[in-house]
C-alpha cells in the first residue's frame, strides 16, 4: 500500500519565460486517490503533460514503478484531460475501439470491457450512435470509459466531474473508490474540495508554478485548524456562558430551537478540550463535542489567498 | 509505427466515407471523361483554312496543285527560296499560315518541311501532305522519268514531310505530348491542395475539440503527424486508383464504341470500305481513316500511360508528402480554427507557382531556368511530368535525380514539420505569427 508508484522530482518548465512549474517534486503511492489542487493556471495541467509525456520537462525526471518513466509506461496510464474531445463522426463503439487500441488493447479484450461499461453506464442503446448525437453527459461517460477501458494502473483525472449531474458525479466516485479498493492509483485533478474530501488520501496542492503543501487531507487541515472548538447541547444559554468562565471565550452561536444550540469556542490560557467538557458537564446536557476542523475548502482558500496576486 | 498505422487507417475509414469523397472520386473523374469526350467530338469542329505559300525555286511544280473539293487549303507559290526564319519576320508573308520548301533536296531526300504558323489539325496534315504529294508524283512521272504516274506510284518512295513550328523550329516547346505532362502535373497539384488542406483542416479542428490531447497520451506527436498524413495520403491514392479505373474504363469504351480504330484490321469493315472506295474519291477516303481529331490521337497512341503513371504516382507521394508536412505543421500551429489563414495564402501561391512552373517548362523545355525548376522540390513534380512527357531524350537520369531530391527534400521537411507540430499543437488561443514558428522550430 505504501509503495511509491510516481516519483515526481524536481520538475522545472516554462513557456516562452514563463514559468509553469518550478522545482516541483511529489510521490504518489500505489494504490491510493490523490488529489492535485492549485487555483486556474497554476502549473497542475502542465505538471499532468509532464507525467504524461505530452511535454517534456525542462529539468527534473519522473519515474513510474521504480524506474524512470519510458513510452511504454504510457500502456498502464489512463488520461482524461481537462477539455477532452471525441471525434464526432464514429460511433461510441468504433471510438472507444480506437482508442483501446492505441493503449494497446486485442480486439476481443475491448469488446468484453467495453460491455462492462456500457452496462454499468446503461449505455447499451447508444453503442453504434455516432458521437454527435450524444448529449453532453453522455459524451463524458464515453470519455471516462475510453480513459479507463484498459483498466490502467494510474488513472490521471482532470477536472473529470465538470458536467455532469449530481447522479453522474455520484456513478463515476463510486466507480472511482472501486477502482481505488482494486488497487489502481489515481490522481485527481479538481476544484471541487468536498470530492477531495470524499474521495482522496493525499494531495498536494500546486500555486504559481510551485508545490506549496502535501500531505493526507488530514494533515492538510490539521495544518490549518484555528483551535476552534464545538459544543452542541440543549439548556440555557446563559446557563452556559456562565459555565465557561476565563478559561474560554465563545467564537460563534447556533440556536436550532427548542433550547438547543451549537456554539464553537476558542481556548484561553493553557485550557484544553477535556477541560471545556469538565467546566460543561453538569451546567448543560452536551449532545456531542468535537474539534473543529478547517474544510479543505477553507485550507485551499489559506494557503493560495496569502501569496495571490488575482484580483 | 503501429500506433501512425492506427491513426492513418482510422482517417482513412473518416475520409473514405464522407459524402465529399464519394462525390470528388465519381464526380471528378466522369467530368475528365465529359470534357475528353468534348475535346475528341468537337476539338476541330471550327475547320481550319490555311493559306499555304510554296516556295518553289526550281518550278517543279510550275505553279500547279490539285486541291481537294473543299477550300480549306488556299495554295500560292513563290519563285524564290525562302527561308523560314524570314517566313516568320517577313510582312509580306504574314498572311501565309504555312510554308512548304520544294527543291532538290526534296526530290532526292523525300522529305519536305512545312513551316507553320498555328498546328495544323491532322486532317488538315493529311490534305496538305496529300495534295503536294499527288503534284510532286506528276512531277516526278512525266518530267523526270517519262512513265505513267500509275506506274510510277507503284514504285515510288513515298514523300515525307515534316510538320515544323515555324517559331519553334526545333521543336523544343509545347507538344501535345506535354500538355499530357502538364495536365498530370497539374492532377498531382490539384490533390495536393486538396488534401493538403484537407490535412490543414483536419488538424487544427482535433486540435480544437482537443481530442489530441487524448490521443497524445498514448502516442508521440511524431507518430499523430505521420497517421495523419498517411491516412490522407493514402485517401487521396485511393481516390486517384478509382480516377484512374473511371476514367481507363472511360476511355477504352469510347475507343470501343464512339472512336473507333478504323486503322486498326481488327475493325476494318471491308465490305463498307468497298463500297466507299466506289464511292468516294482515293483522297476522301484517305481522310475518313483519320476522321478524328489529333486529341484522339494523342490520347490513344502517343501518351506511354504505363511510364506516365508510375512516374505520376512517383512524383506525386513525393510531393505529397513535401507540401503535406508544411499543412500539418501549418494546421498544429493555429491557435484557432480560424487562425493561420495568412499563411495558407503562400503556401497555395507556391502551388500555383509550380503550376505555372509547368506551363513555363512546356514553353522554354531548354531554358536554364526550367533545369533548376525541375529539380526544386516545390516544382518539380509538375515539371518533371512535363519534362518526361515532352522526352528527356540522352539525359534521361535528370528525372531521377529530380525524384531524389524530391524524396530527401519530404524527408527533411516532416523532420521540421514534426518539430513544429509537437511545440504547437498543446498551444492554443494565440494568433500564429512567424515568430512562432520560428521558436517552435529552434525548440528541441
Amino acid at each position: 500500500m505504501n509503495e511509491t508508484l510516481l516519483e515526481v522530482r524536481n520538475i522545472r518548465k516554462s513557456f516562452f519565460r514563463k514559468e509553469a512549474l518550478n522545482n516541483v517534486s511529489l510521490n504518489v503511492k500505489k494504490g491510493e486517490v490523490f488529489g492535485l489542487l492549485g487555483p486556474n493556471g497554476a502549473g497542475k495541467t502542465t505538471l499532468i503533460r509532464v507525467i504524461n509525456r505530452i511535454i517534456e520537462p525542462d529539468e527534473g525526471s519522473v519515474r513510474f514503478d521504480g524506474h524512470l518513466m519510458e513510452a511504454n509506461d504510457l500502456k498502464r496510464i489512463g488520461y482524461l484531460p481537462e477539455e477532452r474531445g471525441l471525434f464526432k463522426d464514429m460511433t461510441v463503439e468504433n471510438h472507444a475501439m480506437f482508442l483501446g487500441k492505441l493503449r494497446g488493447l486485442e480486439t476481443k479484450d475491448i469488446r468484453n470491457k467495453m460491455q462492462f461499461w456500457f452496462d454499468t453506464f446503461n449505455m447499451n442503446d447508444w453503442r453504434k450512435k455516432r458521437i454527435e448525437q450524444l448529449s453532453k453527459g453522455m459524451a463524458q461517460k464515453v470519455q471516462f470509459m475510453c480513459a479507463v477501458l484498459h483498466e490502467p494502473d494510474l488513472l490521471i483525472l482532470d477536472e473529470p466531474f465538470s458536467g455532469f449531474d449530481p447522479v453522474n458525479v455520484e456513478l463515476i466516485k463510486k466507480q472511482l473508490i472501486q477502482m481505488r479498493a482494486d488497487g489502481k492509483t489515481i490522481i485527481l485533478s479538481t476544484h471541487n474540495m468536498k470530492n477531495v474530501e470524499e474521495i482522496c488520501d493525499r494531495a498536494a496542492l500546486i500555486h504559481e508554478a510551485k508545490k506549496i503543501a502535501e500531505g493526507t487531507i488530514s494533515e492538510l487541515q490539521g495544518e490549518q485548524k484555528t483551535g476552534l472548538y464545538a459544543v452542541r447541547f440543549r439548556g440555557n444559554m446563559l446557563t452556559f456562558v456562565n459555565a465557561l468562565w476565563t478559561g474560554f471565550e465563545i467564537y460563534d452561536k447556533t440556536e436550532h430551537g427548542d433550547n438547543r444550540f451549537t456554539v464553537r469556542v476558542t481556548m484561553r490560557n493553557e485550557s484544553s478540550f477535556e477541560d471545556l467538557l469538565k467546566v460543561l458537564i453538569g451546567h448543560v446536557t452536551i449532545e456531542s463535542a468535537w474539534e473543529v476542523m478547517p474544510t479543505m475548502q477553507d485550507v485551499f482558500i489559506n494557503l493560495v489567498q496569502p501569496v495571490s496576486h488575482e484580483e | 509505427m503501429k500506433n501512425s498505422l492506427l491513426i492513418a487507417l482510422r482517417e482513412l475509414r473518416a475520409r473514405v466515407w464522407s459524402r465529399s469523397f464519394l462525390a470528388m472520386s465519381f464526380i471528378g473523374p466522369l467530368a475528365v471523361l465529359v470534357f475528353t469526350y468534348l475535346i475528341f467530338a468537337f476539338g476541330d469542329e471550327g475547320e481550319q483554312k490555311w493559306n499555304v505559300l510554296i516556295a518553289d525555286p526550281t518550278n517543279y511544280m510550275q505553279g500547279k496543285i490539285m486541291p481537294g473539293k473543299d477550300n480549306s487549303i488556299t495554295y500560292s507559290f513563290a519563285s524564290n527560296s525562302i527561308d523560314h526564319e524570314v517566313f516568320r519576320e517577313g510582312s509580306q508573308y504574314k498572311d501565309f499560315d504555312a510554308l512548304i520548301e520544294i527543291n532538290e533536296k526534296v526530290l532526292e531526300n523525300k522529305v519536305s518541311h512545312v513551316f507553320f504558323r498555328e498546328a495544323p489539325s491532322t486532317r488538315l496534315r493529311t490534305k496538305v501532305q496529300y495534295q503536294v504529294e499527288r503534284r510532286m508524283e506528276e512531277v516526278f512521272a512525266d518530267e523526270k522519268f517519262g512513265i505513267s504516274v500509275q506506274r510510277y506510284r507503284k514504285i515510288k518512295k513515298p514523300l515525307l514531310m515534316s510538320f515544323v513550328d515555324v517559331y519553334d523550329p526545333y521543336g523544343e516547346s509545347n507538344s501535345d505530348n506535354a500538355w499530357v505532362g502538364f495536365f498530370m502535373g497539374g492532377i498531382i497539384i490539384l490533390f495536393i491542395g486538396l488534401f493538403g488542406m484537407t490535412i490543414l483542416r483536419s488538424v487544427a479542428r482535433e486540435k480544437s475539440n482537443r481530442i489530441v490531447e487524448v490521443m497524445m497520451g498514448t502516442c508521440s506527436p511524431r507518430q499523430l503527424m505521420t497517421g495523419k498524413i498517411l491516412g490522407v495520403g493514402m485517401s487521396a491514392m485511393l481516390q486517384f486508383l478509382i480516377w484512374t479505373v473511371i476514367i481507363g474504363f472511360g476511355l477504352y469504351w469510347m475507343r470501343e464504341t464512339l472512336f473507333v480504330d478504323i486503322l486498326d484490321p481488327r475493325n476494318a469493315n471491308f465490305d463498307a470500305m468497298a463500297e466507299q472506295m466506289q464511292n468516294q474519291s482515293y483522297a476522301a477516303k484517305q481522310f475518313s481513316s483519320v476522321e478524328y481529331n489529333r486529341f484522339v490521337d494523342l490520347v490513344y497512341n502517343k501518351i506511354n500511360f504505363g511510364l506516365m503513371l508510375s512516374y505520376f504516382i512517383g512524383f506525386f507521394i513525393g510531393g505529397y508528402l513535401f507540401y503535406a508536412a508544411f499543412f500539418a505543421s501549418l494546421g498544429a500551429s493555429m491557435g484557432t480554427e480560424s487562425d493561420g489563414q495568412q499563411f495558407v495564402l503562400p503556401l497555395v501561391f507556391i502551388l500555383l507557382i509550380a503550376l505555372y512552373a509547368g506551363y513555363y517548362t512546356m514553353n522554354y523545355p531548354g531554358s536554364s531556368l526550367v533545369a533548376w525548376l525541375q529539380y526544386l522540390p516545390f516544382t518539380s513534380p509538375v515539371v518533371a511530368m512535363v519534362k518526361l512527357a515532352q522526352g528527356y531524350g540522352e539525359d534521361g537520369y535528370q528525372i531521377y535525380i529530380s525524384m531524389t531530391l524530391l524524396y530527401a527534400s519530404a524527408v527533411a521537411m516532416l523532420f521540421i514539420a514534426a518539430r513544429i507540430y509537437k511545440n504547437g499543437i498543446l498551444q492554443f488561443g494565440h494568433r500564429l505569427r512567424l515568430v512562432h514558428l520560428l521558436k517552435w522550430l529552434r525548440k528541441t
